[in-house]
């Protein structure tokens, strides 16, 4: 599936201006702006203690960033680059997922077993709901009837109701799930889990496991492979898993599920977001402190660059 | 009329002996002149200093009028050899050879076919050309030599021991080919051999026997000085340390 | 007009002659892709924890081994010339050289670009075949290392012409061989980043850095991929012109190998 042009420097299809990634730094408590066109670093903000999940408003006015050691949501005006409030959160945020409502957000509380409901207009907390043990992925499906929790030590999904902002069903997973996504129709889930070095397919109308995805790095012991981020693209052609320890973000073609490549970035790859209308994709790699960006027509990293240390999440504004 | 080759007081050491002490020579152009020695007698130390692999300071060499310090490549354009070890490329085909040693003479391509054709023809070789050497026999790789030492129509001709481990009718073959060019091309020849029985009596005879020349003259001239009937008697009374020819 | 005839001459030949031994262009590209296959097969993981220049990302180790695996086969073909070198005086060709009425020093220049070019071609045969294994550059990266490879190939050829004129013997060529080719190919960045030798052994270090072949590997590695190393470059071109230098007053025959030799009988 290679493609037998190779480009020296991407350069974005559309001339509009570039995007910028914003990239939380974990242990800097920092975040690190990137040019997407250019792929350089613009600039770096002093946020709150231990920044991980950061995501944007669906008008990308605002940018939320879970402050965990700071037990709050910061919320950032995107036009300053300024911390503007807190939201309450609940204790040690990690990862949460804003409703296509643009108003509630759902926070995983790890130590909690709970999942707190934020609404960032009122600035209240709207629910608490009772989950699994270390509750951590969150996503909302696109018709906003969903919101889905995983939790690492019960190895569950929880499905919340969005509109009760009740737990309705559970299915089991595969060890440690860590992150869901949904497809862009909504029909389906993809879950990583993490221990169990698998990314499972379920299907949301039955809630039930459709397929289970397998890696095998030449060269990389099975321990290593710690599926955590992942990225589907909109035209349903791939999906992109970030493989941990193992360096490696692997390529996945969405209809077969088989895996295609495995691409080398830096190390323990975290999290993945697209830029430049999905032709990039960046990954955050924890341990080596930088960002890769990978071209996904030819399915090539192209560049890596050093941000602060520790980059956890990333998310695009276009 | 100038001389072909002019050597003076030509000296050589290697390693405290002298290989070559105090030749002289004068070669006309168009004759025949063959080097008789044993082996050891200095006649491949010669020629390498004719065709300057050695080099001394000790005498002078003049190759057609060209001296090989003030003048080298002048006098190596002047010169063709063909050296006692083979040195055609086996892997390659016999018009290949030819038009290697063409280039390292500048002719240009042109000219080069032309003398090819030429040389050729002359040795009875036109159908053997997109030959490999490897395929021919010891007397042909020794016409391909010689026919490749005369493209570029030097003035004068060194054969070192041309016929060494050739059969009888080979051999005679080709030296009647070489004593044929000096006729009818003018070129001088100077063939060197340890082999008495290939100087014959019509010969310029030239006897080199440690480093020193003994004689210098027409071979009957020679035979009829000394007396004697052949060539070996003549070399045998010369040489009076009593080595075998 | 007669240099650049004689010059094309001597460049057909070792083309001739190259093409009549083609088990020479198939051995000498076995070994470095045995390398490739086996090498890159077992490190398959990241290059460690710097991203060194020309490279903008992590990359795989029989990615970075293949500038280093081209400059092999550069090595070897130049030593593989002057081998043939000692082979030509040992049966007579190189008398019909050197008898030419051109100058001398012309004459082994042109045989060294000759051998070049040689080494130029094989090279490029091991990045068609690595290409087909996966392994790409940039595609004007091809185009920019042509120079890149032809200097080294120049100065590796040099090396081996340096070489030849001291051994007399074919059989002695081997060994020295020997103890030339693999120190000089261990001993460099063709296998191991520098900066991973300076974290092992601060002496390892120093040699590889000084190693002329290391600044030809990365010469080669920067011009694949589009770049310029200026330090790589200066050194490969001094060490040709001073090992060509040298080569070529090895050749007098006042001086070295010729005058030693014995007067055959």
């Amino acid at each position: 599936m290679k493609s037998w042009i190779l480009p020296a420097m991407m350069m974005a299809a559309s001339p509009a201006m570039a995007d910028i990634a914003y990239v939380s730094n974990e242990k800097d408590d920092t975040l690190t702006l990137i040019d997407t066109d250019a792929l350089e670093v613009l600039q770096t903000i002093d946020v709150g203690m231990r920044p991980r999940g950061i995501i944007f408003s669906h008008d990308y006015k605002y940018l939320y960033i879970c402050a965990s050691d700071s037990d709050a949501v910061q919320v950032l005006d995107v036009a300053t680059n300024k911390i503007i409030h807190n939201l309450p959160s609940g204790e040690d945020p990690e990862q949460f997922a804003l409703h296509p409502n643009n108003h509630h957000l759902y926070i995983a509380n790890e130590d909690d077993a709970v999942v707190t409901v934020v609404d960032t207009e009122k600035r209240d907390v709207v629910a608490q709901i009772d989950v699994g043990v270390e509750p951590e992925g969150m996503a909302a499906s696109p018709d906003g009837k969903w919101v889905i929790n995983t939790s690492e030590t019960t190895n569950m999904l929880h499905w919340i109701d969005a509109s009760t902002q009740e737990l309705v069903d559970n299915t089991l997973v595969d060890q440690r799930p860590r992150h869901v996504e949904f497809t862009k129709d909504g029909k389906t889930v993809w879950s990583s889990s993490e221990i169990g070095g698998t990314v499972s397919i379920v299907d949301v109308a039955s809630k039930a496991i459709t397929h289970t995805i397998n890696f095998k790095i030449p060269g990389v012991h099975r321990d290593k492979i710690q599926p955590v981020g992942v990225k589907l693209t909109n035209n349903g052609k791939y999906a992109f898993v970030a493989l941990g320890p193992a360096n490696h973000v692997a390529v996945v073609d969405a209809k077969t599920y088989e895996v295609l490549d495995y691409l080398l970035v830096g190390r323990r790859v975290w999290m993945l977001e697209f830029a430049n209308d999905q032709k990039l994709l960046l990954t955050t790699n924890g341990v080596s402190g930088d960002v890769s960006v990978i071209d996904t027509d030819d399915l090539k990293v192209i560049k890596t660059l050093k941000v602060g240390r520790y980059p956890w999440g990333v998310a695009v504004k276009p | 009329m100038s001389l072909a080759l002019n050597v003076d007081s030509l000296r050589y050491r290697y390693q405290q002996k002298w290989v070559l002490d105090n030749v002289n020579l004068q070669l006309e152009q168009g004759q025949f002149y063959a080097l008789l020695g044993p082996n050891g007698a200095g006649k491949s130390t010669l020629f390498n200093l004719l065709c300057q692999l050695l080099q001394t300071r000790d005498g002078a060499i003049d190759v057609a009028g060209h001296s090989t310090l003030k003048a080298p490549r002048k006098a190596l354009a002047a010169l063709g050899i063909v050296f006692q070890q083979s040195t055609l490329d086996l892997d390659l085909t016999v018009q290949q050879n030819l038009e290697y040693h063409a280039s390292l003479h500048g002719m240009s391509s042109k000219a080069s076919k032309a003398a090819i054709e030429r040389e050729l023809a002359r040795f009875e070789l036109i159908d053997r050309k997109k030959d490999s050497v490897r395929s021919l026999n010891g007397g042909h790789r020794r016409r391909v030599e010689i026919a490749r030492a005369l493209l570029h129509d030097p003035a004068i001709l060194l054969l070192d021991e041309a016929s060494v481990g050739l059969d009888m009718p080979t051999r005679d073959s080709i030296n009647q080919h070489i004593r044929g060019l000096c006729e009818s091309r003018g070129i001088t020849v100077l063939s060197s051999t340890h082999l008495v029985d290939e100087v014959l009596p019509e010969d310029h005879l030239i006897l080199l026997h440690q480093g020193k020349i003994l004689l210098d003259k027409p071979c009957q001239q020679a035979l009829d000085d000394e007396q004697v009937g052949g060539v070996k008697s003549l070399y045998r009374n010369l040489t009076t340390s009593g080595e075998a020819a | 007009m007669k240099y650049w005839v004689a010059f094309k001459g001597i460049v057909i030949r070792e083309m001739w002659r190259f093409w009549h031994q083609k088990a020479r262009l198939v051995s000498a590209l076995v070994r470095p892709l045995l390398w490739l296959v086996v090498f890159a097969a077992g490190f398959r993981a990241a290059l460690g924890i710097a991203i060194i220049p020309p490279y903008d990302t992590y990359i795989t180790y029989d990615v970075y081994i293949m500038p280093g695996l081209a400059g092999i086969i550069l090595l070897f073909n130049g030593m593989q010339s002057s081998l043939s070198m000692v082979y030509d005086r040992e049966m007579g060709s190189m008398k019909i050289l050197l008898t030419s009425p051109l100058p001398r020093p012309f004459l082994l220049v042109s045989k060294l670009v000759a051998g070049a070019i040689i080494s130029l071609l094989q090279a490029y045969a091991f990045f068609l075949i690595a290409w087909l294994l996966g392994i790409e550059v940039p595609l004007m990266g091809y185009v920019y290392a042509a120079p890149a490879l032809l200097i080294t190939a120049l100065m590796l050829g040099a090396l081996g012409l340096l070489l030849s004129s001291f051994i007399k013997q074919l059989e002695n060529f081997a060994g020295v061989m020997n103890f030339v080719v693999f120190p000089m190919f261990f001993l460099s960045s063709a296998l191991y980043p520098l900066w991973k030798l300076k974290e092992s052994n601060e002496w390892l270090y120093w040699v590889s850095a000084y190693n002329p072949f290391t600044h030809g590997v990365e010469l080669i590695r920067f011009a694949l991929y589009e770049s310029w190393n200026p330090t790589a470059t200066w050194v490969t071109l001094v060490t040709t012109v001073v090992f060509c230098g040298v080569a070529i007053w090895g050749y007098d025959p006042k001086r070295g190998m010729q005058q030693k030799k014995k007067p055959s009988k």
